[in-house]
């Protein structure tokens, strides 16, 4: 069998750190199993590579030799980004497919979706 | 578990698609140059995990009128025109994004820790321990 690689890389950003604000435990444990579930589904057929939860906290580093720089926790907002997933799709509109399942999506949350250049980055392996 | 290990992975998140505009072609070499430079002896330190540039076309979903709509991506001074994911310490990773040879074109680097749980479990967890044992 050949390694063959085939499809196009995209990276989906998941914006909005604030979506659970005014649901229940039960809830949020429900939209996070339904978010467990379907990355595994997309991690078996092979489409999603790596994905990962941001934590809240951080910095921004800014200005020239990063002279400035803004500690976190960051305020929870709907810009913020809350995750991320790696993706290898046919096209733009098969990744548009997967994040339109996006869970979060009815509680605010909106998916960025982008194509990345693999000669210019690295990994995963 | 009560507190969380450190984490030792870090998304370092490039914000700004529009630093170059004002840039000479040959300035503009010079800072991809240092840029590649910067991330091959990354790599070579075994810190890098995955990093790519983002290209500037794309899509953002989200819930519009009870179903889910796509729009443009547009390009700004917050959009992320790349990110880096390293297996670093906290230390490390403030010194990295310090490196990053746009920050004197304008770009920001958002420096945030990886974690295996997302932040809304953690609270369910938190909010459902209080009073217990644990």
């Amino acid at each position: 069998m050949s390694a063959e690689i085939t499809g196009s890389p995209f990276i989906l950003l998941f914006r909005g750190t604030d979506w659970d604000r005014g649901l229940s435990a039960e809830e949020i444990q429900q939209t996070m199993s339904r978010w467990t579930d379907w990355f595994d589904r997309l991690t078996s057929q092979g489409k999603a590579k790596l994905g990962q939860p941001l934590n809240n906290d951080g910095k921004i580093v800014s200005g020239k030799k990063g002279a400035a720089v803004v500690d976190g926790p960051f305020t929870e907002s709907k810009e913020a980004v809350a995750g991320y997933i790696l993706l290898r799709v046919a096209d733009l509109d098969a990744a548009t497919e997967i994040a339109k399942e996006c869970p979060g999506l009815d509680f605010g949350m909106s998916v960025e979706i982008r194509p990345i250049s693999e000669e210019l980055g690295r990994g995963p392996d | 578990m009560s507190t969380p290990p450190t984490s030792s992975e870090y998304m370092l998140l490039f914000k700004g698609t529009l630093w170059d505009r004002e840039l000479s072609p040959e300035e503009l070499q010079q800072v991809m140059t240092r840029w590649m430079n910067w991330l091959d002896r990354l790599t070579q330190e075994g810190k890098v995990i995955a990093a790519h540039p983002l290209a500037n076309q794309g899509k953002i979903i989200s819930w519009k009128k009870g179903a889910p709509t796509d729009g443009p991506f547009a390009e700004s001074k917050e959009a992320i025109g790349g990110y880096f994911l390293l297996q670093v310490s906290e230390e490390e990773a403030l010194e990295i994004a310090k490196e990053c040879p746009a920050l004197k074109y304008g770009v920001a680097v958002e420096i945030r820790p990886i974690v295996n749980q997302c932040a809304s479990m953690e609270r369910v967890y938190m909010e459902h321990s209080v009073g217990s044992s644990k």
